[in-house]
């Protein structure tokens, strides 16, 4: 797979920004959506290979969109890693993800995970 | 670098607790005033955990990224919005660490009030010129020579949450300081309060990006230690503190004072 897709949920532009910029800087694509509503427009137009999820957002929560996705047979097996501040991976466990990753986290952490998921080893920049 | 905090899921389900063998005993009324108290406790320490993890990690993150960065890359755009990124960042983690231990602080009385005769006009004026630029207009009407007794720090830090708050959205905002029987009453209105901001943070602003996800608790955790009140009302927000009577000359007259528009 080749610069695979990646949507990035969060309600924190800040968040948004810097991880796009660290996956970007890695040679990944990303789309980036502001709560779980606009990311389910998002993975309709475009399905990522992979979706970095916050649980807490407004409109829709983590949590929600999680199990909306779940409801469609066509998204099975599309990898989510949870990224959250609240320190609690059973929210994680119960919204089917792959991995947790904690706030704040290890850029090398994220990498890992989203590599590992997409089942690239190394992505040319 | 920071610490890697990563879980592997598997299975989706998360783990479940084993059955004690008894049931729980009921509790008595004091004991559960305790475990209310707790769990509010409970629930406002994860609150303040969550919102400081947001700015800290985009903090951190610029930071490790800027330093990977090629050194002539650092004055390129991306350099520069990197470092804005961790200076805005740390000013978030700023204010939420001095609102969450000054709120401890008060909570446990360990922090001096230094209550002296403060003269509303001028807190309430300064306070409004360290609004920001970009701020909407603001106008205040004082009654002249009115004071009350306040910490002027603490009393500007109240203000500057009310003056923000009241003016999110660009919402004009209007300041009204009287005297009602022994207090000051001072009156700030705009943008309307969200139901139970002053005492409940997480109900406050769910997506706050500002650092001031603690600001309004805090606010009021101020003015309570001040001897005064801070409530919420349909249009704003509504402060009492002790009235100055010593240095009461209250005119019928009121100054107006616009600024800020």
């Amino acid at each position: 797979m080749k610069n695979p897709l990646v949507l990035v949920v969060d309600d924190d532009p800040d968040i948004l920004d810097a991880i796009c910029d660290i996956l970007q800087a890695e040679g990944y694509r990303v789309e980036r959506a502001r709560h779980g509503l606009e990311a389910l427009e998002r993975v309709t137009a475009r399905r990522p290979d992979l979706i970095l999820l916050d649980l807490m957002m407004p409109v829709m929560d983590g949590v929600a969109f999680a199990q909306a996705l779940r409801d469609r047979k066509m998204y099975e097996g599309l990898p989510i890693v949870v990224i959250s501040a609240d320190g609690n991976p059973q929210r994680a466990a119960a919204v089917g993800a792959q991995v947790y990753l904690a706030k704040p986290f290890d850029i090398d952490a994220l990498l890992g995970a989203v590599s590992r998921l997409v089942g690239e080893e190394a992505l040319p920049n | 670098m920071t610490e890697r905090v990563e879980t592997e899921l598997s299975g989706g389900r998360a783990p479940e607790r084993k059955p004690s063998g008894k049931p729980p005993e009921p509790l008595d009324d004091e004991q559960e005033q305790v475990e209310e108290a707790l769990e509010r406790r409970r629930g406002k320490l994860a609150f303040v955990a969550h919102e400081i993890r947001n700015p800290l990690s985009t903090a951190l993150w610029s930071a490790e990224l800027l330093v990977r960065m090629p050194g002539a890359e650092r004055s390129g755009p991306r350099g520069d919005k990197l470092a804005g990124m961790c200076l805005r960042s740390l000013a978030r983690v700023r204010l939420l660490v001095e609102d969450h231990f000054l709120c401890e602080r008060l909570e446990i009385s360990g922090i001096p009030i230094r209550a002296e005769p403060i003269p509303i006009a001028e807190v309430v004026q300064a306070a409004i010129g360290r609004r920001p630029a970009d701020a909407g207009p603001c106008s205040a009407e004082v009654a002249s020579a009115l004071s009350a007794w306040a910490d002027l720090t603490l009393l500007g830090r109240s203000l500057d949450a009310l003056l923000f708050f009241a003016g999110r959205g660009g919402a004009p905002v209007k300041v009204v300081a009287g005297k009602t029987g022994k207090y000051v009453s001072i009156r700030v209105d705009g943008a309307p309060p969200v139901d139970g901001a002053l005492r409940e943070p997480d109900r406050n602003t769910p997506s706050d990006t500002t650092g001031r996800g603690l600001a309004l608790p805090t606010a009021r955790r101020i003015v309570e230690a001040l001897g005064g009140s801070l409530s919420a009302e349909p249009t704003g927000f509504l402060m009492t503190l002790p009235l100055d009577e010593a240095g009461e000359d209250v005119s019928p007259d009121t100054r107006r004072s616009p600024s800020g528009d």
